[in-house]
Parts: C-alpha cells; sequence; structure tokens
C-alpha cells in the first residue's frame, strides 16, 4: 500500500494531494482503480493531467512483464548448482542446491541438520572458495567445529583462515531480528560480504523453525504472516542475487502418525525441494555413528521418496595420507 | 474512457476459445470457455504446478506438435515457476511430435524460441502490487489478441500476509483480494480470456484417505468475490501409495514408484435466469495423472 504525497511524480502537487483525498483517495492503489473522468471533475484538475499520473505512477509501482525467451536466458547464464560436497546428498538433490530456491532440511534432534549445514559451509568457501552467509538462530554454531571440518580438509593454517573469512555468521534468535537481517542482506549485505572472497553463493538459516514455531498456534494471524514474510525475503533474495537459500526445519508428527515436516501446511508450499533426515537403526551396530539416511519428499525434478544414506562424517573424513581408518574426530550430534 | 478503433476491435475480436484445453480433466464438453476461472486447489505435492505447466505447454506449443499456439500470461505470486522444468517438458514434447511427424519443421532452438516468446511473466511480491499489476496488464490484452489465458501461480499467496494486515476487520483483511477479484471479473468480461489459478490448502485433512465426502481442508477459504468468480474446481490429491502398490508390483524390476496423482474437476453452470449460487448446477469429472519426465501423463 504505497500512499499518495506530493512530489511522487510531476504533476502531483500538494493541493491535488489534498483534492484527492477529500475525494477518498489516499493510496496509489485507489487512484489506479477509480474513474479517472469522474475523479477529474470531483478535484477540478484536467482529465488528461490525471491520466498522465495515473499512468506515471502505474508505471512505478507496477511488476513488469518479462518474455518468456528472455526470462530462460537469463536463468541459463545466472543458475548454478552448488555442490554440498557428499555426492551421495549431491544425487539425491540433482547434483546439488540449486540457486535461485529454497531447499529445506528438516529432521528430528540429532538427526544432523546443523552438521549437514556446517559441511555444506565448509565445502563452498573451501573447496569452490565462495562466499557463505550462515544466520545461525539455535546457538549451535562454534567457530571450533568448522577449523576441525577445515582442519581436516587441509593442513594449512593460511587457507583455513581464508576459507573461515569466506564464512560470514549472524547470531539472531527472533524473528524480527531474522526479518532485519535478511532486509540488510537484500540491501547491500550481500555485495559487502562478497568483497573479500568470491561472491555468495548460499545463505543458511539454521534453524527457520526455531524462531518461527513459538509465533505459531492460537488465534492470532501475526505467527503466520511473520512466517510468509520470511519466506518472502528468502526468495526474493534467491532469486534477485542468485544464491542457493538451504533452511532447517523441525518435525512434528502426523495424523496418522507418521513423522512429517514441521511449521505447518502453509510452510509447506515454501521450499521448492524438502530432504528429511533420519537416523538409521543398524548405524551403531555396524560402528558407524554418522550414518544418517536421507529421503527426498518434495522436488520438482527428481521422483519423490527415494532414499540415499550417508555418512556426517563424510565432511570430516581426514582425505590422503597414510591414516586412513584413524577416526582423529569425536562425532559430536547436534 | 474512450478507446481507439484499434483498441475496440482487439478488445472484440473473439479470442482462442480454450474448451478443448484438456478435454481429460473437464466434464462432458465442459471445458472452460471465455470468461471462465478454473481454480487447481490441493495441498503441497499434489500436482498443480505441473499441471499448469502442462497447460502452459498446451498452449504455446506449435499446432504441428499439439499445441494452441495462444500468447500466455504466468503471474508468479511466490517465486514457484521453475523455466528449467518448463522448457525441459517443452523439449519434449517437441521431440516427441518431431520424431512421429515425418517432416523436420526448422531447428529445435528457434522453435522453443518461438514458444517461448508466447509467455509473458510477471512477478508480484504483494497483493497491492497484483491489483497494480492487474491494471497494467490490461494494456497487454487490449494490444495483444492473441493473449487468451492468463495463469495465477498462486492467488494464495498473501492470503496470511492481508489478513495480519487487515487486523480485526474480516472486511478489510479481505479488501485487497476482493478488489484484484473484481478488477478481474472486469478483465474477463471485457477482454473474454480465461484465468486458471492454483490455491493452496492451509488446512491438512486428517480424515482417511478414502473419504469421499468432501472433508473440511477443500472448503474454499478465500474471499467472497473470488469464489463467486470460480466457474470449475479442480481438487487435485496424492493417491496413497497403498493403491498403487498392485500396479506396481507386476514391474518387479522397476525401483521407483510412480506416483499418481488424483484430480477431482466439480464445474459450475450458473444458469441464465438467476445467478445465486443455489441454482448453479453442477458437474463432475475425476481422472488421474503421474508425473514424467516430459510432464504430466494422463492415465
Amino acid at each position: 500500500m504505497v500512499v499518495l504525497r506530493e512530489g511522487m511524480c510531476p504533476g502531483l502537487d500538494e493541493d491535488l494531494v489534498r483534492g484527492l483525498r477529500a475525494a477518498d483517495i489516499k493510496t496509489v492503489e485507489d487512484l489506479v482503480s477509480s474513474d479517472i473522468e469522474e475523479l477529474a471533475q470531483k478535484c477540478s484538475v484536467s482529465y488528461k493531467a490525471l491520466f498522465a499520473i495515473r499512468r506515471v505512477l502505474l508505471a512505478q509501482h507496477t511488476a513488469f512483464p518479462v518474455s518468456g525467451a528472455d526470462l530462460y536466458e537469463e536463468l541459463l547464464s545466472s543458475t548454478a548448482i552448488v555442490s554440498t560436497g557428499n555426492p551421495s546428498l549431491d544425487k539425491l538433490l540433482d547434483s546439488g542446491l540449486y540457486t535461485g530456491e529454497i531447499t529445506e532440511l528438516s529432521g528430528g534432534p540429532g538427526s544432523g541438520k546443523s552438521q549437514v549445514c556446517f559441511g555444506v559451509a565448509v565445502h563452498i568457501s573451501y573447496q569452490l572458495k565462495q562466499s557463505v552467509i550462515y544466520i545461525d538462530t539455535t546457538g549451535g554454531l562454534t567457530a571450533s567445529r568448522l577449523l576441525e571440518m577445515l582442519q581436516a580438509e587441509t593442513t594449512n593454517t593460511e587457507e583455513q583462515m581464508e576459507a573461515l573469512q569466506r564464512i560470514h555468521i549472524f547470531r539472531l534468535f527472533d524473528v524480527f531480528s531474522l526479518l532485519d537481517c535478511l532486509h540488510g542482506l537484500c540491501s547491500g549485505g550481500l555485495q559487502q560480504a562478497s568483497v573479500g572472497g568470491g561472491s555468495v553463493k548460499a545463505v543458511i538459516v539454521d534453524s527457520v523453525s526455531a524462531v518461527i514455531s513459538t509465533l505459531l498456534g492460537g488465534k492470532q494471524n501475526e505467527g503466520m504472516s511473520l512466517m510468509i514474510q520470511v519466506a518472502g525475503v528468502l526468495k526474493t533474495m534467491a532469486k534477485d542475487f542468485n544464491v542457493a537459500a538451504l533452511v532447517t526445519n523441525h518435525v512434528t508428527r502426523g495424523g496418522s502418525g507418521e513423522v512429517q515436516p514441521g511449521l505447518g501446511v502453509s510452510w509447506s508450499h515454501i521450499p521448492r525441494t524438502r530432504v528429511l533426515l533420519e537416523r538409521v537403526e543398524k548405524a551403531v551396530a555396524v560402528s558407524r555413528p554418522g550414518l544418517r539416511s536421507a529421503t527426498l519428499i518434495k522436488s520438482s525434478r527428481q521422483p519423490c521418496h527415494i532414499k540415499e544414506e550417508f555418512d556426517l562424517q563424510w565432511w570430516s573424513r581426514s582425505k590422503g595420507g597414510p591414516s586412513l581408518g584413524k577416526r582423529k574426530l569425536d562425532e559430536t550430534d547436534s | 474512457m474512450s478507446e481507439s478503433g484499434a483498441q475496440l476491435f482487439a478488445r472484440l475480436e473473439a479470442r482462442r476459445c480454450l474448451k478443448d484445453i484438456e478435454p481429460r480433466l473437464f466434464p462432458e464438453d465442459g471445458g472452460p470457455d471465455h470468461g471462465e476461472v478454473v481454480e487447481l486447489y490441493g495441498t503441497e505435492g499434489t500436482g498443480k504446478t505441473e499441471l499448469l505447466y502442462h497447460l502452459l505447454c498446451r498452449c504455446v506449443l506449435p499446432n504441428a506438435a499439439g499445441g494452441l499456439e495462444v500468447d500466455v500470461v504466468f503471474v508468479d505470486t511466490d517465486y514457484s515457476l521453475d523455466m528449467l522444468r518448463l522448457v525441459s517438458i517443452l523439449e519434449n514434447r517437441l521431440n516427441a511430435a518431431v520424431s512421429t511427424s515425418s517432416s523436420s519443421a526448422g531447428s529445435d532452438e528457434a522453435t522453443l524460441r518461438s514458444c517461448l516468446s508466447r509467455l509473458l511473466v510477471v512477478h508480484c511480491s504483494s497483493s497491492s502490487q497484483l491489483l497494480l499489476t492487474l491494471h497494467f496488464l490490461e494494456t497487454s490484452f487490449s494490444s495483444r489478441p492473441s493473449l487468451a489465458l492468463l495463469l495465477i501461480d498462486s492467488i494464495s499467496a498473501f492470503y496470511w500476509l492481508d489478513r495480519c494486515e487487515g487486523g480485526a476487520s474480516l472486511a478489510k483483511q479481505e479488501e485487497k483480494l476482493g478488489k484484484c477479484s473484481e478488477l478481474l471479473g472486469r478483465l474477463l468480461r471485457d477482454y473474454r480470456i480465461t484465468v486458471f489459478a492454483t490455491c493452496h490448502a492451509i488446512r491438512r485433512s486428517y480424515s482417511g484417505p478414502s473419504s469421499s465426502s468432501s472433508s473440511d481442508s477443500d472448503r474454499p477459504y478465500l474471499c467472497r468475490p473470488w469464489q463467486r468468480l470460480v466457474t470449475h474446481r479442480l481438487l487435485c490429491a496424492r493417491q496413497e501409495a497403498a493403491n498403487n502398490m498392485a500396479a506396481a508390483a507386476g514391474s518387479g524390476k522397476e525401483q521407483r514408484r510412480r506416483q499418481l496423482f488424483t484430480v477431482h474437476c466439480t464445474s459450475f453452470s450458473s444458469s441464465s435466469s438467476s445467478s445465486s449460487s443455489s441454482s448453479r448446477t453442477k458437474s463432475y469429472r475425476s481422472s488421474s495423472f503421474c508425473v514424467t519426465d516430459g510432464g504430466v501423463e494422463f492415465i
């Protein structure tokens, strides 16, 4: 809703604004929807002048149609697929996280959502040499864990520091600061973050349900509205700046007892791809405590319900050297 | 408001009737006519967007490939248009057409580009912007007589935002969507286009999958002006895995079970004498489809 003010467009002076307000036209939408002839008579201005003002205001505030061919060309040149670093997860996601979309990772406590997010952040900042924005709402992120994962990739401390610098961390614990942060990123924050290293390729919000689920329920609508606002800003950011958005979500039990992602039906339409993480029963038996199974529950590119098993310790496995099989990292589930 | 002769001609000239856009979805001879609105309703993952892509492709493809060659405007309110998926469906259908026909009609890329140039995409980020954009699109409708279809995905994207903005009064909450619906009604009457819109479900149905009575979750929840516009309602649902297990049991080697989706169409045809909803006659049709690489395939 844009309120009419003088100076918004040439010809819209104070007298005209006052006259329009007297005729109950207060916003741009009112002006555009009303009958120009009638209004011109009421406010004693020329029909042509009012029509020109309407045209300029409409052009200023409307969204412009783009031809499908141009949109496709643009997408071809700007869409990138960001690998998660784990080949099984990549296979599930049809080669990785797509920029311009929201991918959701849901799972119960200890199912490894945060570990996957750490792994993705480290992979992007070290292997792909691009920046990552990590928004932590649970307090589960520690730099020492990221460093541990980087130490498994390389022993060169300079490279480790460079990679750590490419991960930009925001710690927030309520939805209003989250909205503030996201709006700030859209209006210049992302460009700032790209100054040092490569451009920002991923925005990770861990977890989005921690700040929103507390607002839902009851008879008020504010919680739902805030949830949709967060979704809107995330999607706009993903599309306009070509970043891949990765969010994590908790799980609840559905009507027939099956595990489903949280935040309800209205959130379920928001992410383009949804993955459910679960612990694997036989993990302890085969002494691989990091084993998890990922199920694809929503995707526009792959058939649903395909499962992949992967190991959370993939991102911290020691690469090369004679220490194959020696587990020097204690796996602490988040 | 006076209009030029060209505008009058463009307005009155008959746009392509889309009655035959997909006869497998609608009841006998009951496809969407001029000025009718079809609402696709369903929860997440029930194939609504895939159906929209299917209808879109049917419209923009050339006649040789089984299309209608009409222009389409796609209003995207929640950034759910996946151009890459759309293009892969188009390419699939173009290739299928080329392989069955003996002549090779032009290069693939040129035909793809001409198909895509029939599509206009607009992104809206709020219901006020949607209202202004529909006003703006009026000029597109008057200047392009080949524009016959308006797709909105989805009309319910701003539902919660509007409800919160409207505060305590229900009238204020529904005001913006009401204005959009009235404007749409005028555009439908003046320009005789057809509108397809998706509407996301906001309540989950907890009754069993086999319940045939319309449960709470399928009841329309958008404002009255919109409900009055809707002439066909397609209820999309995912068929439970148990039902198609029997079908998949035969193909032992096939790893992936083909997910089946059902569509239940309710068409309202209002009698000419009165416009109250009680006198609208209803007709029904159910169909099911599955999603393949080439888009929607009916069963």
